[in-house]
């Protein structure tokens, strides 16, 4: 039974991991920055959140509001802060990042208190059996149904209109889109409030499965998501997935048989070593 | 004549795609070699196979009789190759003349020890100062090459190749991406070059410069040799003929592909 | 005075910690988002083995060195991944040894290491000799700047692939970058372990190596007057103004961003645009 409770509350894991990451590999995909303050828009999502749930009573309004508000902030990040940068050398958009993702953490600290908020609401907290005598919190069930619909949604539109297909050509080879009139800023846009409101949904349904939201929720899954995408192989939506999906299993065993040696970030940092000194281009992506 | 180079039955596979199949032949002492076909026909990969950026699946290659197979990139030019690439890269963070010099400095970039020990370049300097003036770009020594037209980075890249401890030049299409007159002056030195005793493989699709100043050719396509000797022999050959008509309009589509 | 006299050790333990991690990054170009860890290696090698009863200068050297041979190991990463990888490769490092170190009750666990032995040096002799060691670390750097190895180190920096067909052996001048920039991070590390007498794992986080790496951005990446210059003020400035102390990160991370974003190549460069607007070399 450990086995399988392991297995799911892996899956949960990987899945707001999916969620974090997929924005990332977007944003890689497209421009080939690696965006550390993506982890920002979770954060912010959590805050929009529970401050729109604890005034409306409505988690609706309240995932809502966060995936609108993180969603523009995203698409603010990329004008303003990338889009001037883009032609600098890979190290100058990753320490703008890190520093634009620190002084936001630091700013949820300033502006909301260093110890959080928590809900007023008690929000999908009742809990189901499952598998015999599994128990599981709603909200963990919805995290996961919750990623799949998303995700599974996000895939019809990518492959079914136009815009989604604009996306998809630009990632491949933005040159060659651009010469055939899609704009690489509008993209951007689009991948940017895409990947960003995606973070904030997590951010929504992580902190209402911990009830808390605080101005640090965003460092550990910023860069686990890093770690994440890396394992995809830099890029690629459907690698992001499988690695998100399989970090999250990785850890879920490692906490419990190498706890003692290895605390859980340490676990997928090594996992991530591992991995790119056996493949240096990620699991899942083809080589060459 | 003896062989300086010699390409013995080299095959590369990717990934089951075959690149290069069986392909022989040797570059003799002082020669002009021409390594020439049409575009995907495997010359830049058996370039690369004998600066070991790619190894080959089998076969051998020897430079001076020793076997260079397994050896490392970096061990191989200090053998006496020398690759003047295709896309030029010169290092934009330093002058033209430094960029020359670094390459110059053979001897002392050894080893890091032996790096970390030597701080003096007069000698290395002077050498580069000779091969701009050589090569007809003193004028930019201490200018960045950021600022400079493709003429000048050909050089460039030129004199770089020229500043390494050098028995074999290995020139991947340096003509391409100059107009015609440049072209010429460019095929003009290199040939001086060779006069001055440097052994030469040319890879190069402009083949009215090849023609005039290539000694002998090798042709390649689709991975195989399918011609060799006397330029005007192997340009009245019906296989070569073939694969040039055949494959011609592609040929030129790449040609322009490389100047954009 | 005894303030003035810690706050100035502080000062030269941080710009020896920046000029190390400029030797890697800033001169050859080789990202790391986890060098933290190696100036904790240096400082828990010496701190354990002060208590031990190792004298002081002693353990300096033994800290260099294990920092250096853990630094060569993550030198050869580098020559496995590049650029992108790389960057995410040395900040796993980072977490790796704090999660390492978190679960060893030798190393203190949680608690760290406290009550370290002083040495036979007066505080202002320890100052003094922290100073030196930092001196001695800028001129070190300048030096490697301007011999053969330096311009190596900047032709890879600039394009690797090239270096080795110059007849360059690449790998070993990168480990040789791994091997002094890491051992000066751990003599660093043994300072820091003696200064503050006192050291648990989180103050060898990834904020610690963010903050290192924002001292040599903020100063320019490579220029060794310039992230002297930045490393001896933002190790200071939080002491000086308490202000800036209760929003050092916010300070921190701002500077990081508005300097990447405006100015990419640091103080040097700004400096070398005002001053020399024509020359070419800065960008």
């Amino acid at each position: 039974m450990l086995f399988v409770e392991l297995i799911a509350q892996g899956l949960i894991q990987g899945s707001i991991y999916a969620l974090i990451a997929l924005g990332l590999t977007l944003v890689y995909g497209l421009l080939r920055i690696l965006h550390v303050a993506h982890a920002a828009f979770f954060t912010l999502g959590g805050y929009v959140g529970v401050m729109v749930a604890n005034q409306t009573g409505s988690l609706a309004a309240a995932i809502v509001a966060a995936m609108i508000v993180a969603g523009i902030g995203g698409i603010l990040v990329f004008r303003l802060c990338y889009q001037p940068i883009l032609h600098q050398p890979p190290f100058v958009p990753l320490i703008a990042s890190i520093g634009l993702y620190i002084a936001a953490e630091e700013l949820f600290r300033i502006i909301f208190g260093p110890s959080g908020l928590t809900y007023g609401y008690a929000f999908l907290q009742g809990q189901v059996v499952l598998f015999g005598s599994l128990r599981f919190k709603l909200a963990e069930i919805a995290v996961m149904l919750g990623s799949a619909a998303i995700i599974g949604v996000l895939s019809l539109l990518q492959t079914r209109t136009r815009i989604g297909v604009a996306c998809q050509a630009t990632v491949s080879d933005p040159q060659m889109a651009e010469s055939f009139g899609i704009s690489l800023r509008r993209v951007g846009d689009i991948n940017f409030f895409v990947g960003s409101a995606l973070a904030a949904f997590a951010g929504v349904m992580v902190s209402v499965l911990n009830n808390l939201v605080e101005p640090t929720m965003g460092s550990v899954p910023s860069y686990k998501a890093l770690a994440i995408i890396v394992l995809g192989g830099l890029g690629s939506v459907r690698g992001t997935l499988a690695a998100a999906l399989v970090l999250g299993v990785v850890e879920s065993f490692g906490t419990v048989y190498l706890g003692h040696f290895l605390d859980r970030n340490a676990i997928a940092f090594a996992f991530l070593i591992l991995v790119l000194m056996w493949r240096p281009q990620g699991l899942f992506a083809r080589s060459g | 004549m003896s062989a300086l180079l010699s390409v013995g039955a080299v095959t590369v596979l990717f990934d089951g795609v075959t690149a290069l199949s069986d392909v022989s032949f040797d570059v003799n002492q002082g020669e002009l070699l021409g390594l020439i076909g049409p575009n995907g026909a495997g010359k830049t990969t058996l370039l690369r196979v004998i600066t070991g950026v790619v190894r080959q699946t089998s076969g051998t290659v020897l430079l001076d009789g020793r076997s260079l197979d397994g050896l490392p990139t970096h061990l191989r030019i200090r053998r006496g190759l020398a690759l003047s690439q295709q896309i030029v890269t010169p290092f934009c963070g330093m002058s033209v003349i430094d960029n020359v010099a670094l390459a110059a400095g053979a001897k002392k970039t050894a080893s890091p020890v032996k790096a970390l020990f030597h701080t003096r370049r007069e000698r290395e300097l002077k050498i580069g100062g000779e091969l701009l003036a050589r090569l007809g770009i003193e004028s930019q020594a201490n200018e960045s090459p950021e600022i400079q037209p493709m003429g000048i980075l050909k050089r460039l890249e030129l004199a770089r190749s020229l500043a390494l401890v050098l028995r074999l030049l290995l020139l991947d299409e340096p003509l391409a991406g100059l107009n015609s007159k440049e072209a010429r002056l460019l095929a003009d030195t290199i040939t001086e070059i060779n006069r001055g005793g440097t052994t030469i493989v040319l890879i190069e699709h402009n083949l009215g410069e090849v023609l005039r100043v290539c000694h002998r050719l090798v042709v390649l396509d689709n991975g195989e040799k399918i011609a060799e000797g006397e330029p005007e022999t192997v340009m009245n050959d019906a296989t070569v003929r073939a694969a040039y008509l055949g494959t011609g309009a592609a040929a030129q589509a790449g040609e322009r592909h490389a100047a954009a | 005075m005894e303030y003035e006299i810690s706050l100035a050790t502080t000062m030269a333990i941080s710009v020896l910690f920046a000029l190390s991690l400029n030797m890697i990054t800033g001169f050859c170009g080789q990202i790391s988002l986890g060098h933290a860890a190696f100036l904790g290696v240096g400082a828990y090698t010496s701190g354990i083995l002060a208590k031990a009863g190792v004298p002081f200068l002693l353990t300096l050297p033994l800290a260099m060195l294990l920092a250096g041979a853990l630094g060569v190991i993550v030198g050869f990463a580098s020559l496995r991944v590049r650029a992108d990888f790389l960057a995410i490769t040395t900040m796993g490092v980072g977490f790796l040894f704090v999660g390492i170190v978190r679960q060893q009750d030798v190393l203190g666990a949680e608690m760290g290491i406290s009550a370290i032995p002083d040495t036979d040096m007066s505080k202002l002799a320890f100052m003094l000799f922290a100073v030196a060691m930092a001196a001695a670390t800028a001129v070190l750097s300048a030096y490697v700047r301007r011999c053969w190895m330096g311009r190596v180190f900047a032709a890879i920096a600039e394009d690797e692939d090239t270096v080795r067909v110059m007849g360059i052996d690449v790998p070993s001048f990168k480990l040789t970058a791994f091997a002094l920039g890491t051992a000066l991070a751990g003599l660093a590390g043994g300072l820091y372990a003696q200064h503050l007498k006192f050291i648990a794992p989180d103050s060898f986080g990834f904020i610690e190596s963010i903050t290192v790496l924002s001292m040599v951005v903020v100063g320019g990446i490579g220029s060794v007057i310039g992230v002297t210059v930045s490393a001896a003020v933002l190790s200071v400035l939080p002491s000086w103004f308490q202000v800036i102390g209760d929003y050092k990160l916010l300070v921190y991370g701002g500077l990081l961003f508005l300097m990447m974003r405006f100015s990419p190549g640091g103080m040097a460069a700004l400096v070398t645009r005002v001053f020399h607007p024509d020359r070419w070399g800065a960008k």
